[in-house]
């Protein structure tokens, strides 16, 4: 045990420090490998896709997707074997839509930034078809 | 987790259950192929090291692998007026 937290849980024995004083303190001496297993803890499991028919929709059809987190880390994997004359290929497409990024320079912690950031995903959009993407 | 069943229903009714697959012996074939075809993924890695394509070569079974195992949870459902079909790896 650290001698900051030894600290803290003296004061709480000691009544200096409320319970949830003493947690808020903790939890701030946690180190950063402790702090991204929490984050880890807390992330989403899966990626949902949801199309529902709006009010005005004539058509019933319906879609329920649910995507394991996992597999989607899984699958972005295989980008790794795009070949580089494909990428060239997808940056001239990308470009041509006005997107300015270069396919080639995504590195593996590029895309496993982006799929931890899909935690905090939420779409929504409401037209003839109510559609939600987002994260449970 | 390797998923053992494939929940399976193309239904014109909502409430049919459909079809469990034990997709388990699936990946027992498939594996088994893995390791009949490993010695030959070895030596056209060899050959293709130079040229960098060797190391993707080798990689495709760790990455084929990660996918089938992270299979489990997946859930497709597409309701139509006629036609409904499920797709679930439990």
């Amino acid at each position: 045990m650290s001698e900051e937290r030894k600290k803290i849980l003296d004061m709480l024995q000691q009544g200096k420090i409320t319970v949830e004083e003493a947690e808020k303190l903790l939890a701030a001496l946690a180190s950063p490998e402790e702090a991204k297993i929490e984050a880890q803890r807390s992330a989403c499991r899966y990626l949902r896709v949801v199309v529902e028919p709006g009010p005005q929709s004539e058509d019933r059809d319906r879609v329920n997707i649910r995507v394991p987190m996992k597999l989607i880390r899984a699958g972005l994997k295989w980008a790794a074997f795009v070949p580089k004359h494909a990428q060239s290929s997808i940056n001239q497409a990308l470009h041509e839509k006005g997107i300015e990024m270069d396919f080639t320079r995504i590195t593996q912690e590029d895309i496993e930034e982006l799929v931890t950031q899909l935690n905090d995903l939420t779409v929504e959009v409401e037209g003839k078809e109510k559609v939600r993407i987002y994260c449970e | 987790m390797i998923p053992m069943l494939m929940r399976l229903k193309v239904s014109r009714k909502p409430d049919r259950h459909g079809l469990l697959l034990p997709v388990f012996l699936v990946w027992i074939l498939l594996f088994a192929l893995m390791v009949v075809l490993l010695p030959f993924v070895l030596v056209a890695a060899l050959f293709t090291w130079a040229s960098g394509q060797g190391k993707w070569l080798l990689m495709t079974y760790p990455l084929l692998i990660s996918v089938l195992f992270h299979l489990s949870g997946l859930h497709v459902e597409i309701e139509h007026e006629e036609q409904n079909i499920l797709i679930a790896f439990l």
